[in-house]
C-alpha cells in the first residue's frame, strides 16, 4: 500500500513537472488554466494509485467469498459486497452533486452571462486603474500585440502587406493607392462623414487649368508614394492637391487626410469605416461591433503611425 | 435451477456469422484507423493534403475515420462477439433455428453494404454534418435495418434459451440494442428535400430541428453514442472474455448489479456536458456537469469489479497477453471515465472544449478501451470459431507494447498539445489584449501533432500483426481436437 | 430477489427503456419551444448562401471551426459578441462544430473579406504561413448544385415556416425581405444576380469566365456564405 501511495504521488509529480514545463510561463493567474492543470494531474494520478491498488491485489491477494448457484458458460459469480470504497466515493459524487446544483452553479439562478458581465466589468476596472494615462511607448506597445492578433493575417507579421494582398502599412501608400484614388475619387470617412475626395473629373490642376492628365497623374501619385521628392510631382500636387491636403501632404482636419505619414487618428478612421480600395477590402474594426475599443484602435494607430516613421 | 442437468451432450454452437463479423472487424479496423492515421500526419504535414485532390483533405477523410472506427470496426466487434458470446451464455445454437441463421447472415450483408456505402457517399461529400450521425437519409433507413435484425436475433435467442437468467454480459448488450436505436431515430430524423418540392438531388435532407435544439438532440445522441456503442456493448464483451480466459468467477454479483443499473440511469444525462458554455439554457448545461461527476463510478464499479475478479492471478497476468489487453483495458476505461467527467465540470470544459484535449480523451478510451478489448476478445474467439491454434503468441506479445506505447504517445501528446492550445487561447498581456494570434496556437502545435501521428502509426503496425496472426492462424495454424478448445486459456503457439 | 428481472428479459428491456429515455424527456423536451425564436436581425439564408452552406457541409469545414462563441472575454475579444440561440433559428443542422483546429467562424464575415477569402481558400499559407488548413482549390472549379440549393430553401419554406418574402426587422430598425424565387428558372437568375456581386471583388479569371458564363463555382457560394456570418 505505500508502495502504490508513493508510486502515485512521484507520478503526479514527475507529471506536475511536465505540464509546468509546457505551459508554466501562461497559466498566470487564471483560474481556469489552474483547475484544468490540476485536473490533469488529478486523472492521472488517481487512475494510476487505483490501478496499482489493484495490481497489488493481483500480486497478493487471492480470490474468495460464496459462489452463486449459477454458471454461464462456465463462468461462476462471487456474492462478494460492494467495496466499500467504491460505495464511499458513491456517495461523495452524489454529495458533490447536490452542491454543485445547490451551491456551485445554482440551477436557479447562476448565468453565464452574467458571470460574463462580471468578468468584463472586472478587466475594465483593473484597466482603468493601471493604464489610465498611457504613454505613447505603451501604447505602442499595446499596439503592437493588437496587430499580431486582429491584422497580422492579412497585413503580415511584418505588416508589408504579403505582397499586395493588403496595404503595406510600412510606407504610407503606393502609387497604385493614389492612381486609384485619383481616378475613383474617395468617400470613406477618412477625416468626418461624407467628406469626400472628388475624382479625377473634379480635380483641377491651377497651374494649367485643366483636369489632370493621365502623365500628371502618373507622375503626382509616383511623387507621393516616393515621400514627395520630385520636381515635377511637386508643382502638380501643389497645383492640385495641397489645397486639400496641404503643402506638404499632411492634411487638414475636417478637409483632408494626411497622405505623407499614417496618425493614429487616420488608422483609427479605416478601423470604424473600413476601406475599399485599389487592393482590396479592409473590413471595419468598429467599437459598435466589439470589434476593438477605442484605446485598442488609438494603440494600433500608434504602433503603425510608428511603423512607417521609422523609414 | 434445474438447467445444468440437461447439460449431457455439449452443444454445437455455429459461428458462421461470428466468423463473418469477425473479418469484417479486422477490415474495418485497418481502414479506419488507417485513415485516422493518415489524416494526424496531415494534420503535422498539412501538404499530404493535395495528395488525392478533393477526395483527400482532413475535412473529407475525418468523418470517413470515425463512422469507420465506429460504426466499422467497433459495431463489427460487438457483433462477432454477440455471434459468439449470445450462443454460449444463454446455451443455445444458432444452428437449432434456421429463422435465427438466416436473419443473422442477412444482418451481416444489410450491414456490410452499409458501411461500405458510408465510405462511398462520405467520399464523396454527401454528409448531414451532425457527428457520429453524418449518414444521409437512406443510409439512415440501411442502418435502422440491420439494428432491427440484431434486435431480432438478440430476442429470438433469448426467446430460445436454456439458461433461464440472463448472464451480466447479454444485459449489456439488450441496452446497447435498445439505446443505440432510440437514439439513433431520432436525432436523424430529416427532411428529404426532393419529396417536398421533387426538385434537386434526392440524397439531400435538412434536419427536422434548428439551431441550439437540433444541438440539444445531436449531442444528447453523440454523448450516447460514445455511451452505448464505446462504452455499454465493450462492458459486455469485458464481462464474458475476462472472466473466460483467466477462469475465474466474477468478483462481485451485487457490484455488477449496481453499476449496470447505476449507468442506466445516469448515462443519458450527462449529454449536456458537450454544451457547456453554449446557448442551451444554463441550467441544462449544469446537469450535464453534475450527472457527469456521478458517472464516474457507475463506470469504475464494472472496471474494478474486473479488476477484483483477477485477485491472486499475478501469474495470469505475466505469462496471458490476452488478460494483459484486457487488465490494462480496464485501466484505460478507468482513465477515460474520470477525465471526461473531469472534463465536464464548467471551469475545466472553459479550457478543454474546442481543444486537442478532447481527441486525447476520446483516444484513451477508444484505443486503450474499445480497441483492446476487441482485439482480445477476437483472439480468443479465434481458435474456437477455427478450430485452430493461435499461431504466434509472441506477436501478441509485439502487438501488446507495441500497441501499448501507440497510446501512451497519443494521449500524452494530446493531453500536452489541448492544455497548452486552450491556456494560449486565454492568454492576455500585461495590458489584457490576446496574446496570441490564432496561427501562433496552431504553430506551436506541430511536434504534438507528429508525435500523434507516430503514436496512431504504432497501433496501427499492431492491427496488422493482428490481421497477419489471425490470418495465418486460420491458414496454418494446428488443428486442435474439441477438448483442446475447452479450456479457458486461449491455445496459442509460442 | 434481483434476478427476477433478470429472468424476465421483456420486463428487463422496458425497465431499460424507461431509465434509459427518462432524462431525454426531461431535458430536451423543454427547450423546443423556447430556441427556435430568431433575434433582431437574424435573416433567412439567401439561395447563394445557402449553397455556400451546402458547400461548407459537404467540405466539413466543421470538423476544424466552430461557430459557438463562448461567454469569456477572451472570445469575443477574438471573435466578438458571444453567440446567442435565436441567431441560430435558420441552422439545420445547426454547425457549431466540437473541435477548434482552426479559429472560430460564427462572426468571420465581420473581420475577414471575398478577396482575403480567395487567396486564403486557394492556398492558407500564402497568407497565414504556418496554417495546416487544406487549400481547397476545387472549389474554384467545381459548381454548386442551384436546383438542391432552390430545394432546399423551398422545403424549410415549406415546412418549417421559414420567413421568406416577409419583412425582417433588422438591427437598426429597417426591415428588409428575403427573396423565395418563384421557380427553378427565376432562382437561377437570382443566385447568378448575387454571384455576380461576389465575383466584383475576386482575382482568379477562371472564376469570373465561369459566372459570365451563368456557372456558380463552388467557391463564389461558399464565400457569400462565410460573409453574411456576422
Ligand atoms: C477637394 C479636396 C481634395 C483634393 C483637391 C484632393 N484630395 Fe485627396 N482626399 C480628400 C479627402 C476629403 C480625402 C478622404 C476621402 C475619404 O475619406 O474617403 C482624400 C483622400 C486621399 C487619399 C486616400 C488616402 C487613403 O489612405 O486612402 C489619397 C491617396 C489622396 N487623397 C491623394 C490626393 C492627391 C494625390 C490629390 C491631388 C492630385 C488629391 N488627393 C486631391 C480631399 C482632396
Ligand atoms: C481581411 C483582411 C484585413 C484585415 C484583417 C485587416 N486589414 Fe487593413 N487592409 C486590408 C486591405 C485589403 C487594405 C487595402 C485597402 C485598399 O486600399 O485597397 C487594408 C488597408 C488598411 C489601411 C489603410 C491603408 C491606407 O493606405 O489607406 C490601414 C490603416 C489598415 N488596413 C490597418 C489595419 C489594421 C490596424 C488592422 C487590424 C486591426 C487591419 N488593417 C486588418 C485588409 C485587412
Ligand atoms: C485541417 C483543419 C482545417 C480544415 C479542414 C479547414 N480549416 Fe479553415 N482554418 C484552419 C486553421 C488552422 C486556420 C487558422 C490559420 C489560417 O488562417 O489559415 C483556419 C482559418 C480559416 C479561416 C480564417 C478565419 C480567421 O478568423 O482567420 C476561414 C474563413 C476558414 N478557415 C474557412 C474554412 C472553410 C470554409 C473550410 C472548409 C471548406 C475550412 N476552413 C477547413 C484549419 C482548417
Ligand atoms: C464517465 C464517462 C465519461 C464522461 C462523463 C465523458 C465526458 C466527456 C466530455 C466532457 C467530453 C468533452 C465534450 C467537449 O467539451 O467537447 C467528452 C468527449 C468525448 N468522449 Fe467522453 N466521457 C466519458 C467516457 C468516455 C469513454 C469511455 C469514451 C470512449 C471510449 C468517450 C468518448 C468520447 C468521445 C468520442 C468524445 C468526443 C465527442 C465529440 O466529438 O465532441 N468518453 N466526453
Ligand atoms: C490508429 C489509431 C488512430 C489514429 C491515429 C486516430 C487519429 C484520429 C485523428 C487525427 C482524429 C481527428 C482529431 C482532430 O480533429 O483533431 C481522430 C478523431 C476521432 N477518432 Fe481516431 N484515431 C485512431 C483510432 C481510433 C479508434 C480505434 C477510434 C474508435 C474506436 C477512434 C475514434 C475517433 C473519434 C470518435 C474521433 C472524433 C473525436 C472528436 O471529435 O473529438 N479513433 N482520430
Ligand atoms: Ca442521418
Ligand atoms: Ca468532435
Ligand atoms: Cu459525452
Amino acid at each position: 500500500m505505500k508502495k502504490i501511495v508513493i508510486v502515485s504521488v512521484l507520478t503526479s509529480i514527475v507529471l506536475i513537472g511536465v505540464i509546468l514545463s509546457y505551459v508554466g510561463n501562461i497559466i498566470g493567474d487564471d483560474m481556469v488554466n489552474i483547475l484544468s492543470v490540476l485536473a490533469a494531474i488529478v486523472i492521472l494520478g488517481l487512475t494510476v494509485g487505483v490501478g496499482l491498488k489493484y495490481v497489488n491485489q493481483m500480486k497478493n491477494d487471492k480470490a474468495g467469498g460464496e459462489l452463486a448457484d449459477e454458471n454461464w458458460d462456465g463462468i461462476g459469480e462471487y456474492k462478494n459486497n460492494i467495496p466499500v470504497g467504491w460505495g464511499v466515493s458513491f456517495i461523495g459524487t452524489i454529495i458533490f452533486f447536490i452542491w454543485y446544483l445547490l451551491a456551485g452553479y445554482p440551477v436557479w439562478s447562476f448565468s453565464q452571462i452574467g458571470q460574463y458581465n462580471e468578468e468584463v466589468k472586472e478587466y475594465n476596472k483593473k484597466f482603468e486603474e493601471k493604464h489610465k494615462n498611457m504613454t505613447k511607448e505603451e501604447l505602442q506597445d499595446m499596439g503592437e500585440s493588437i496587430f499580431l492578433v486582429n491584422c497580422a493575417p492579412c497585413h503580415g507579421v511584418t505588416a508589408d502587406g504579403m505582397g499586395g494582398k493588403a496595404a503595406d502599412l510600412t510606407k504610407r501608400i503606393s502609387a497604385e493607392s493614389v492612381k486609384y484614388v485619383i481616378e475613383h475619387g474617395s468617400n470613406i470617412g477618412l477625416v468626418g462623414e461624407g467628406i469626400a475626395m472628388p475624382d479625377r473629373n473634379g480635380l483641377f490642376n491651377t497651374n494649367t487649368g485643366a483636369p489632370l492628365t493621365d502623365e500628371e497623374i502618373e507622375t503626382v501619385a509616383q511623387y507621393v508614394a516616393n515621400g514627395f521628392v520630385g520636381k515635377k510631382g511637386a508643382e502638380i500636387f501643389a497645383g492640385t492637391c495641397a489645397a486639400c491636403h496641404g503643402p506638404d501632404g499632411k492634411g487638414q482636419p475636417f478637409v483632408a487626410p494626411n497622405i505623407r505619414n499614417f496618425t493614429p487618428e487616420l488608422v483609427q478612421a479605416v478601423l470604424e469605416h473600413g476601406k475599399k480600395g485599389a487592393i482590396g477590402t479592409m473590413p471595419s474594426f468598429r467599437v459598435e461591433d466589439l470589434r476593438l475599443t477605442e484605446t485598442q484602435q488609438k494603440a494600433v494607430g500608434t504602433y503603425i503611425s510608428n511603423l512607417s516613421s521609422e523609414e | 435451477m434445474g438447467e445444468q442437468s440437461q447439460q449431457t451432450a455439449p452443444i454445437q454452437y455455429d459461428y458462421t456469422v461470428a466468423k463473418m463479423f469477425l473479418v469484417s472487424t479486422i477490415l474495418f479496423g485497418i481502414i479506419g484507423m488507417g485513415i485516422g492515421v493518415f489524416i494526424a500526419f496531415e494534420l503535422a504535414f498539412p501538404e499530404l493534403n493535395n495528395l488525392f485532390g478533393e477526395f483527400g483533405t482532413f475535412s473529407r477523410l475525418r468523418p470517413i475515420h470515425t463512422n469507420g472506427v465506429a460504426f466499422g470496426f467497433t459495431l463489427s466487434g460487438i457483433f462477432a462477439t454477440w455471434y459468439y458470446v449470445g450462443q454460449r451464455v444463454l446455451k443455445v445454437s444458432m444452428a437449432e433455428s434456421k429463422f435465427l441463421m438466416t436473419v443473422g447472415k442477412l444482418h451481416f450483408w444489410l450491414y456490410f453494404i452499409t458501411i461500405l456505402l458510408a465510405v462511398v457517399t462520405l467520399l464523396s461529400g454527401l454528409t448531414t454534418s451532425k457527428e457520429y450521425a453524418e449518414l444521409e437519409w437512406p443510409l439512415d433507413i440501411l442502418v435502422v435495418g440491420f439494428m432491427v435484425l440484431w434486435g431480432i436475433s438478440i430476442f429470438g435467442l433469448i426467446g430460445i434459451r436454456r439458461e433461464r437468467t440472463l448472464y451480466i454480459s447479454i444485459w449489456y448488450y439488450i441496452a446497447a440494442f435498445v439505446a443505440i436505436s432510440m437514439l439513433y431515430v431520432f436525432n436523424n430524423m430529416e427532411l428529404p428535400t426532393y419529396f417536398v418540392t421533387g426538385m434537386g438531388s434526392i440524397m439531400h435532407s435538412v434536419s427536422w430541428y434548428a439551431g441550439t435544439n437540433d444541438a440539444l438532440v445531436q449531442w444528447w445522441y453523440g454523448h450516447n453514442a460514445v455511451a452505448f456503442v464505446f462504452t455499454t456493448p465493450i462492458i459486455a464483451i469485458i464481462y464474458y472474455f475476462l472472466p473466460k480466459e483467466s477462469g475465474q468467477a466474477v468478483y462481485s454479483y451485487k457490484l455488477s448489479l449496481l453499476s449496470f443499473w447505476g449507468l442506466m440511469f445516469v448515462y443519458l444525462w450527462a449529454g449536456g456536458h458537450h454544451l457547456i458554455y453554449s446557448t442551451v439554457p444554463d441550467w441544462m448545461q449544469t446537469m450535464g456537469s453534475v450527472f457527469s461527476v456521478v458517472l464516474i463510478l457507475p463506470s469504475w464499479g464494472s472496471a474494478i469489479n474486473m479488476l477484483l475478479t483477477m485477485k491472486g492471478e499475478w501469474n495470469q497476468l505475466q505469462s496471458n497477453p490476452l488478460i494483459k489487453f484486457m487488465v490494462l483495458a480496464s485501466t484505460f476505461y478507468m482513465l477515460s471515465t474520470l477525465e471526461g467527467p473531469i472534463q465536464a465540470i464548467k471551469s475545466v470544459n472553459a479550457l478543454a472544449h474546442f481543444t486537442d484535449w478532447i481527441p486525447g480523451h476520446v483516444h484513451d478510451g477508444t484505443l486503450g478501451w474499445v480497441g483492446f478489448m476487441i482485439i482480445a476478445g477476437i483472439y480468443h474467439m479465434t481458435p474456437r470459431v477455427f478450430k485452430k491454434e493461435i499461431y504466434s503468441k509472441k506477436l501478441i506479445e509485439i502487438q501488446f507494447w507495441l500497441q501499448t506505447t501507440g497510446i501512451v504517445l497519443y494521449f500524452s501528446s494530446m493531453w500536452i498539445a489541448g492544455i497548452t492550445q486552450g491556456m494560449m487561447w486565454r492568454a492576455v498581456d500585461e495590458y489584457g489584449n490576446l496574446s496570441y494570434s490564432f496561427i501562433d496556437t496552431v504553430e506551436v502545435l506541430h511536434p504534438y501533432y507528429t508525435m500523434r501521428a507516430i503514436g496512431g502509426a504504432f497501433y496501427l503496425v499492431g492491427l496488422f500483426i493482428w490481421a497477419y496472426n489471425i490470418y495465418k492462424t486460420f491458414k496454418c495454424g494446428r488443428e486442435l481436437s474439441d477438448k483442446e478448445i475447452n479450456v479457458n486459456a486461449s491455445p496459442m503457439a509460442s | 430477489m434481483f434476478h427476477w428481472l433478470e429472468q424476465r428479459p421483456f420486463f428487463f428491456t422496458i425497465g431499460v427503456f424507461m431509465v434509459v429515455a427518462f432524462a431525454g424527456l426531461i431535458e430536451i423536451l423543454p427547450n423546443f419551444a423556447e430556441a427556435s425564436r430568431p433575434v433582431v436581425g437574424t435573416k433567412p439564408y439567401s439561395i447563394l448562401e445557402l449553397a455556400g452552406r451546402q458547400v461548407y457541409i459537404k467540405d466539413s469545414c466543421n470538423a476544424c471551426h466552430s461557430q459557438l462563441i463562448r461567454p469569456f472575454k477572451s472570445e469575443t475579444d477574438r471573435y466578438g459578441m458571444y453567440s446567442l440561440s435565436g441567431e441560430y433559428a435558420y441552422d439545420r443542422p445547426f454547425l457549431w462544430g466540437s473541435k477548434r483546429t482552426g479559429p472560430d467562424l460564427h462572426r468571420v464575415g465581420n473581420y475577414r473579406t471575398t478577396d482575403w477569402h480567395e487567396n486564403h481558400m486557394w492556398e492558407p499559407t500564402s497568407v497565414v504561413p504556418g496554417s495546416v488548413m487544406p487549400s481547397y482549390k476545387h472549389m474554384f472549379s467545381n459548381t454548386v448544385d442551384v436546383e438542391t440549393a432552390y430545394a432546399e430553401m423551398v422545403a424549410v419554406n415549406k415546412v418549417f415556416n421559414v420567413p421568406y418574402n416577409k419583412p425582417i426587422k433588422m438591427k437598426d430598425g429597417s426591415t428588409t425581405t428575403v427573396k423565395l424565387p418563384d421557380s427553378l428558372d427565376e432562382a437561377k437568375q437570382e443566385i447568378l444576380k448575387e454571384a455576380k456581386e461576389i465575383v466584383k471583388d475576386m482575382k482568379n479569371q477562371d472564376v469570373k469566365d465561369m459566372v459570365e458564363k451563368g456557372e456558380i463555382p463552388e467557391i463564389v457560394a461558399l464565400i457569400a456564405y462565410l460573409n453574411s456570418l456576422k
